[in-house]
């Protein structure tokens, strides 16, 4: 008698879970990726960084982003112009982001009127000297990990990730905060290979652009060394219409002044 | 002052329609900078304690047109960049030196054009250049100046289309200007007539292409890219950037020999990094046959290069580079005893690394070129610190090695400094 209830427990609990985990883990995370970075078909934004260092220095980049979707949670494109700091002002860089292989990247050094190519295997490296890992500001695959629900509350599904290829990458595992209703990762919280929270990335601020769910306001703090990036998002515009050929070596040259203010 | 007054008339082109326009003021930008460059060699230069201690003061401001009207539906616009060098080598004269002064507009959505002073760079090769034969500074390179400097503007013509399959660059030069390459004042270097490293003492006269129609410049690019994949080919008709032919013997007089090049390259991801290919066949109008003592023979010049990010900030890239010179038995043919007899191929590595530090606030750079043929080598280490968006410290060094005097490093080699710039950016 007492195994049979033992058995009808487990069935409800086993039951009950799937009833509670009706989305799976990767749902949740394709679903995220598309709010975060594949909102609209295109988009413009002006990105104002503050990165400060442990000791409380400052240093401050601003720049205008250009995106184009190919296709959701798949192929994508890049465009960032410089504005500042003024050493930088009139740089551009050009992305073609390929999902499952590496991003074609090129530099446009004004001074030299030179057009490098970029090696770039390594997404975690930092991007413009930010805390921001530069996938964090372009999007990690959803396919690179392997993604459970950890525990989910009213408002959140907590989600833990944990890398395919641990070689490629400084964290071991990481948990992400994705809000129930409009999917976007509220925060996240990176850990090391000896299980040691180091890193958080957090939304501070949240705003509906067009209709669209948009972080405008995020940090990444380095608990480490104790310094953190706060990212402005400002003059955001989807569907702005930018055409493909933005995305080339002839506007990396002649910056598209049209989406660039 | 022939391109003065081509400059003067571009600018009172612009100047002229920004006048009739609402003007609106550009921003200011550049940077104010100090550098010295102690060198420790014993030649005869004409300062030999340093090859470098200036103050520097760029100014650069972009300008669009904007408003109801053809230019600005043309997104028409001006590029200016001057430097004012305050130069202790040569006595504290402040020298002004134009870099950019260009107009630009987009008559059609398939065409773009700058006119006036402009930077002109292509071609897949990190300090090496086989098909961009526009003008270089290598006294500026090997005194320890910025990279930027290696690059000197040129008074041209740009058109640039894009039609549907492939692009196209057209450049005209309609004056011709050469390499800075050392002559003793600031930089000693191998000269062929005394057949050892000079200095001052040098008396080579360098000859000039004349300012007219048949010694304009021309230039071309055609390129495109297949998937990831970026290929282009080029075309060049003027003359050799660097003085390499005899003009008049007895009077120590070098020029630049016609030269007409044809190449192509490619460049993509390969093995996990980015791969490069290029080649270029450079032909000696004036010695077709090789067998003129006194002119440059035709060349093939080849390159490869490799590039991978190791992760962690940190990069590692080669370079195999190789000269072949064409006709070489009719050269060595035509070569008299007194001559230096230069080989048939010459090989080059490079290898750059560069690292980052501190959140990218300190860079490492160190590129060096060696040649396993003619035992020469140059390496530059470089250290940049970015201590605030303003304040950049740049610390590097010139190191030239060679067994012998008459190969490229090695006739510089007296010329080794270390250089300290302090840079404030606005």
């Amino acid at each position: 008698m007492g195994k049979i209830i033992g058995m009808v427990t487990a069935i409800t609990v086993v039951l009950a879970a799937s009833v509670v985990f009706a989305i799976t883990a990767d749902e949740v995370v394709n679903k995220a990726s598309l709010a975060s970075y594949y909102q609209g078909d295109d988009g413009r934004a002006n990105i104002h960084m503050v990165i400060t260092d442990s000791q409380g220095r400052t240093r401050e980049r601003d720049m205008t982003i250009l995106k184009l979707d190919l296709e959701d949670n798949g192929e994508q494109r890049y465009y960032v112009y410089f504005h500042k700091p003024s050493d930088v002002e009139g740089m551009a860089y050009l992305v073609w982001k390929h999902p499952g292989r590496d991003d074609d990247r090129w530099l446009y050094l004004p001074a030299l009127d030179l057009v490098r190519r970029v090696a770039s295997s390594d997404k975690r490296s930092s991007f413009v000297g930010s805390h921001f890992a530069y996938e964090e500001i372009s999007g990690r695959g959803p396919e690179e990990d392997t993604h459970r629900i950890k525990t989910e509350d009213e408002e959140y599904y907590v989600i833990e990730s944990v890398p395919k290829d641990p070689g490629s990458v400084e964290f071991s595992y990481f948990l992400t905060w994705v809000n129930k209703e409009n999917f976007l990762p509220m925060k996240a919280e990176l850990y090391d290979k000896n299980g040691k929270h180091y890193k958080t990335i957090e939304a501070l601020e949240v705003k509906e652009v067009q209709g669209f769910p948009t972080i405008t306001r995020m940090k990444a703090a380095d608990l480490n060394s104790g310094g953190n990036t706060v990212s402005e998002t400002s003059d955001i515009e989807y569907n702005a219409d930018i055409q493909e050929d933005v995305f080339s070596e002839r506007f990396l040259r002649r910056p598209p002044r049209k989406y660039i203010r | 002052m022939k391109r003065t007054v081509f400059l003067l008339i571009v600018f009172l082109l612009f100047s002229g329609i920004a006048a009739s326009e609402e003007f609106k003021m550009p921003k200011l930008h550049g940077f104010l900078e100090e550098a010295f460059a102690p060198r420790f060699g014993s030649d005869n230069v004409r300062h030999r304690q340093y090859n470098m201690a200036e103050a520097r003061l760029q100014l650069k401001a972009d300008y669009y047109f904007e408003g109801d009207n053809i230019l600005s539906e043309w997104q028409a616009g001006v590029t200016s960049k001057c430097d004012f060098l305050l130069d202790l080598y040569s006595g504290g004269k402040v020298i002004t030196d134009l870099r950019e002064l260009n107009g630009f507009f987009t008559p059609f959505e398939f065409m773009d054009v700058i006119g006036g002073r402009q930077v002109l760079t292509w071609g897949t090769g990190d300090y090496l250049f086989l098909n961009d034969l526009f003008p270089k500074d290598y006294i500026s390179f090997f005194i320890g100046r910025d990279d930027e400097y290696l690059k000197l503007p040129n008074d041209a013509l740009r058109v640039m289309l894009y039609p549907e399959w492939f692009n196209v660059d057209f450049v005209w030069i309609p004056f011709f200007r050469p390499d800075e390459v050392p002559d003793g004042y600031r930089v000693s270097f191998y000269d062929p007539f005394m057949q050892g490293i000079a200095g001052c003492n040098s008396q080579i006269d360098v000859a000039e292409p004349s300012m007219k129609a048949r010694n304009f410049v021309y230039a071309a690019r055609a390129y495109r890219s297949f998937g990831s994949y970026e290929t282009a080919l080029y075309y060049y008709r003027g003359f050799d950037p660097s003085p390499s032919s005899f003009k008049n013997e007895p009077e120590r007089q070098l020029y630049h020999q016609r030269l007409d090049a044809y190449g192509g390259s490619i460049r993509g991801p390969f093995l996990w990094g980015i791969a490069n290919m290029e080649a270029s066949y450079h032909y000696s109008p004036e010695d077709r046959h090789g067998d003129e003592r006194t002119i440059q023979n035709s060349m093939m010049k080849y390159l490869v290069g490799y590039e991978k990010d190791l992760g962690n900030d940190f990069r590692m890239a080669f370079q195999y580079y190789v000269e072949q010179m064409l006709d070489y038995k009719k050269y060595k043919h035509s070569l008299l005893v007194t001559d230096t007899e230069y080989g048939k191929f010459r090989h080059m590595i490079t290898n750059r690394i560069t690292k980052f530090f501190a959140n990218q606030t300190v860079k490492f750079t160190v590129f060096t070129f060696f040649s396993p043929d003619e035992l020469d080598a140059y390496v530059r280490p470089v250290l940049t610190w970015k201590a605030t968006d303003s304040w950049t410290l740049t610390l590097g060094s010139d190191l030239f090695w060679g067994k012998s005097s008459r190969t490229e490093f090695g006739g510089v080699r007296k010329n080794k400094n270390i250089y300290v710039r302090l840079r404030y950016s606005f």
